[in-house]
């Protein structure tokens, strides 16, 4: 290679694009606020304010050069960066070391993070196919109302999970019905699958369990008192072991679906008929492919991972139901899976985002225990927090996602 | 060459709620030939080859392949007998690479379900060798051209070891290089001793390829006939039932003032990409002003510049003398006298879904005697279309027909009349006659010289090199955005074919 070359290569490699320019902004606007935490825990009010203007300066050149999206994203970084950070720096350095364990706080954010990778993932082999599914709520709500009961019945943790796919699986096919035999409007049919599981969960638990609630460990109505186990693969005290050492053993299985959801999707033949119904459902047809096979299949595997996200709600994490326990996480796997671009690794970055946000808003209030304030005290505020980190995502990081052509079209044969 | 058919139709016979589509059509193969099946919209073309696919069942009749009677009740069945068919509206997933289009449904697979990529690639590569095609594999379908993605089309049924192969107006989305390069495929696929049935309605491409030709008309089968000793007129007579003009006869215009003027014009295309590139024009009362060129060259957004559809970014356009605003949207291009016959007339001419009453008020909605302060009045829009439809002589349907209810050359009809109802001075016409059949064709191109000689600008915009040398008193080739050159009507299509690939002369006429 020349030297004349070299430098152009190298001056090519020194001028950073208004995108590079951008990208940096969003991560001085992260650093702000995230200085401000333990480890480093810099107690100056000066740092978070100098890195979050310079975020929302280098944000506003980009956006400026046409990089509109990800330059608004660094503006918006900046501007939650100073105020989040600023708000840190009001608890005693002990208080957030307390709080912001990273261990600690990674295992929760798996913990929060495995039920939408479920949904999320159960959500794509339905909207791949090209049925939109918003009925993942329903499905998982199910799924955790039949997981305690089937568990309860069976008497083993095993069977509960069993009968609450059993469970999502028929209300994947009742969706599949309407959605492609029927032809109903998709969005409408998802919305009454999450109405009629609402209500039948509901019911039933009244119904089988009255109002002294599920049965559950600790009252020792459950029969065999088994719950699904945690794998204790360390117990050491490094971080590693703090993050895996001690997980659900839903929790590794939410990865072996993950990998083999991926494999299945993108590197079978099946995947390949799939994704071809989701886009366009006619070519799949003429070369003689069974699109309403196809779409059934994976409406109905869709409901059934769906439940297993809501078994492992009920029957793995909580011990016991509630109504309307899923509380719009379904919804929020779905976000996920839009926000992964209908990918399975995408969806499940997102869920681990919505994931380490909730568990964020359940760490940061007893930072601030020593704190006069009772609005850092409780709970609330923080809660909107993964919503808040969804809005700048969406706006600076991620592309436009754009969903397989077919999907929510409903597909009449010929 | 056997004389034995390769497939055997007798006695076909579909009956759809109201319409007899096809009625006890026979057909007949022959081993590489290619036999054309020639038919106006709605003869019943596409009935009869979505029953040999697999994708409708015949009411009555037999199918035989190699001599053997065959049903078939899907796609699949057909694949099976060794059919392979090129969809008009192409079967392709955009998102997805060449070979993946074409294994899908019959895909190489290594360790059990896995797809074997690679296996998929390889095997598309040889077939696109040894039939002489270029393609790359891994390329996804969205960026490759229309021709590209119809030999991906014509790879997948050779992929499933088609030796019948179906195309379905295979030329109507292609240009006119394009199409040549088809052929070539196609007399290279006859070569290696395929069959091809080769649908279309237009009559030059027919005695181009086929060996033998097959006339439907209203499902029913008219003729099969050789290619030798056939004309475009008697083809024409078989399709429609009556003598059709296929020259324009047209007096001599007689030319008042520049009713359209435009002046170094610059477009963007929604990519900001320039694709006109300082045009400059003039059409004079009681003249046309065919403009010829390859699609893509910036034709279409000349128009939708001159239409309000889309701001120019510099340069002027005049009405009748009277220089727009550069912003001037299509309500202000209306008013100022501009009828627009836009190129596709299922997205910008008609609102399917609206009855024809409707549509035809599109532009006059919000004016007397259609509105009074804001309200409409039905009934006067009844009879607005009523008057229209008859002068128009629209069939079909009546005022309060869906249009999407009307076939392609009434609708374009009830396009033409709103336009030319509201009297305008200047008429754009961009490819008027796309899709029509030969009877529909006659019609639109009778109107324009008609209206022509009311004293009307007329702006032809058409890819079909026929249709601009035999309606245009003047003509304009755009290339790459620019105007190459001005030819008289009595230039022949190699002068124009040649300046429309940038190898022209600068030319003044």
């Amino acid at each position: 290679m020349s030297t004349v070359e070299l430098r152009e290569r190298l001056a090519d490699r020194a001028v950073a694009g208004p995108k590079q320019v951008a990208i940096t902004g969003t991560f001085l606007g992260i650093l702000a606020a995230w200085l401000a935490l333990p480890p480093a825990t810099v107690r100056t009010s000066t740092v978070p304010i100098v890195l979050g203007a310079i975020a929302i300066a280098l944000g506003g050149y980009a956006a400026l050069r046409d990089e509109r999206r990800v330059g608004y994203g660094a503006v918006a970084a900046g501007i939650v960066g100073i105020p989040l950070g600023l708000l840190v720096q009001h608890s005693s350095v002990s208080h957030l070391d307390a709080a912001f364990a990273w261990g600690t706080l990674l295992a929760a954010t798996l913990r929060y993070a495995t039920p939408l990778t479920f949904a999320a993932l159960g959500g794509m082999f339905s909207e791949r196919s090209g049925v939109v599914n918003i009925g993942l709520e329903g499905m998982m709500l199910a799924g955790a109302f039949f997981g305690i009961w089937g568990a309860d019945k069976s008497g083993s943790w095993i069977g509960g999970v069993a009968i609450a796919m059993l469970a999502g699986g028929v209300f994947g096919l009742v969706h599949a019905i309407f959605a492609i035999h029927l032809r109903a409007d998709q969005i409408v049919g998802g919305t009454a699958i999450n109405f009629l599981s609402l209500g039948l969960t509901g019911y039933l638990f009244i119904q089988v369990y009255g109002s002294n609630g599920t049965p559950s460990l600790s009252t020792g109505h459950w029969l065999t008192g088994e719950s699904i186990p945690d794998v204790t693969i360390s117990s050491g005290n490094n971080f590693f072991a703090q993050v895996f050492g001690q997980l659900n053993l839903m929790i590794w299985i939410s990865f072996a679906v993950l990998v083999l959801s991926y494999l299945l999707m993108f590197r079978t033949s099946i995947g390949l008929r799939i994704r071809a119904c989701g886009e366009h459902p006619r070519a799949a047809d003429t070369v003689g492919i069974d699109v309403y096979k196809v779409r059934y299949v994976s409406v109905v595997v869709s409901g059934m991972l769906a439940a297993m996200g809501g078994a492992y709600l009920s029957v793995g994490f909580t011990h016991s139901f509630n109504e309307n326990m899923t509380e719009g996480r379904g919804f929020i796997a779905l976000a996920a899976l839009i926000f992964g671009k209908w990918r399975p690794f995408g969806a499940f970055a997102a869920a681990l985002l919505f994931g380490f946000s909730t568990a964020l808003a359940y760490a940061i209030p007893p930072a601030y225990s020593d704190t006069a304030s009772s609005v850092l005290r409780s709970s609330a505020l923080f809660q909107a927090l993964p919503y808040i980190l969804t809005l700048i995502a969406v706006a600076g990081v991620i592309g436009r996602s754009i969903p397989p052509a077919a999907d929510g079209r409903p597909y009449k044969r010929q | 060459m056997a004389a034995s058919p390769v497939l055997e139709l007798r006695g076909i016979t579909k009956q759809f709620p109201g319409v007899l589509a096809n009625d006890h059509i026979d057909l007949d193969l022959k081993r590489g030939e290619v036999h054309a099946l020639l038919g106006e919209n709605g003869a019943g073309k596409s009935t009869l080859m979505n029953i040999l696919y697999g994708l409708y069942r015949p009411d009555e009749g037999e199918i035989s392949v190699n001599g053997k009677p065959v049903t078939f009740s899907s796609a699949k069945d057909a694949i099976a007998q060794g059919i392979g068919m090129v969809h008009q509206h192409f079967m392709l997933i955009p998102v997805m690479t060449v070979a993946e289009n074409i294994v899908l449904g019959a895909e190489p697979t290594g360790a059990g379900i896995m797809l074997d990529y690679g296996a998929a690639r390889e095997r598309v590569r040889e077939i696109a060798r040894t039939f002489g095609f270029q393609v790359d594999p891994d390329a996804r379908v969205e960026n490759i051209t229309v021709g590209q993605q119809q030999r991906v089309e014509i790879l997948k049924a050779l992929y499933r070891r088609a030796d019948i192969l179906i195309l379905d107006e295979p030329t109507a989305v292609l240009t006119p290089q394009e199409a040549t390069e088809l052929f070539g495929i196609l007399r290279s696929l006859k070569a290696e001793g395929m069959s091809v049935i080769f649908i279309s309605h237009k009559l030059n491409e027919v005695l181009d390829i086929a060996d033998r030709i097959s006339v439907l008309r209203r499902g029913k089968k008219i003729d099969t006939v050789p290619r030798a000793g056939v004309t475009e007129e008697g083809l024409a007579r078989m399709m429609v039932g009556r003598d059709v003009l296929l020259r324009v006869e047209k007096p001599p215009a007689s030319v008042g003032d520049p009713l359209l003027e435009i002046h170094d014009l610059h477009v963007l295309d929604d990519r900001d990409i320039a694709k006109v590139r300082g045009v400059s024009l003039q059409v004079r009362a009681g003249e046309i002003l065919g403009i010829a060129g390859v699609d893509g060259n910036g034709q279409t957004e000349l128009v939708e510049a001159v239409t309000g559809l889309r701001t120019s970014s510099s340069g002027t356009i005049a009405v009748a003398g009277k220089t727009m605003p550069r912003h001037a949207h299509s309500r202000a291009m209306l008013d100022a006298g501009t009828g627009h016959i836009p190129e596709d007339r299922q997205r910008r001419g008609l609102v399917l879904e609206f009855s024809l009453a409707e549509n035809i008020a599109l532009h006059d909605y919000c004016y007397p005697p259609d509105s009074e302060h804001g309200w409409l009045f039905p009934r006067r829009l009844i009879q607005h279309a009523r008057r229209l439809i008859k002068d128009f002589d629209v069939r079909g349907g009546g005022p309060t027909t869906r249009a999407g209810a009307l076939s392609g050359g009434n609708q374009q009809k009830v396009v033409v009349a709103r336009e030319v109802d509201r009297n305008p001075k200047v008429l754009v016409a961009a490819q008027p006659t796309r899709g029509l059949d030969v009877g529909a064709i006659e019609y639109v191109h009778r109107r324009l010289v008609t209206e022509r000689d009311e004293g009307r600008a007329i702006l032809l915009v058409s890819l079909e090199l026929e249709e601009i040398l035999s309606l245009s008193d003047r003509i304009l080739v755009m290339f790459e955005g620019q105007i190459v050159g001005e030819y008289p009507p009595t230039a022949t299509e190699e002068e124009l074919g040649l300046a429309m690939i940038g190898a022209g002369k600068e030319h003044a006429a």
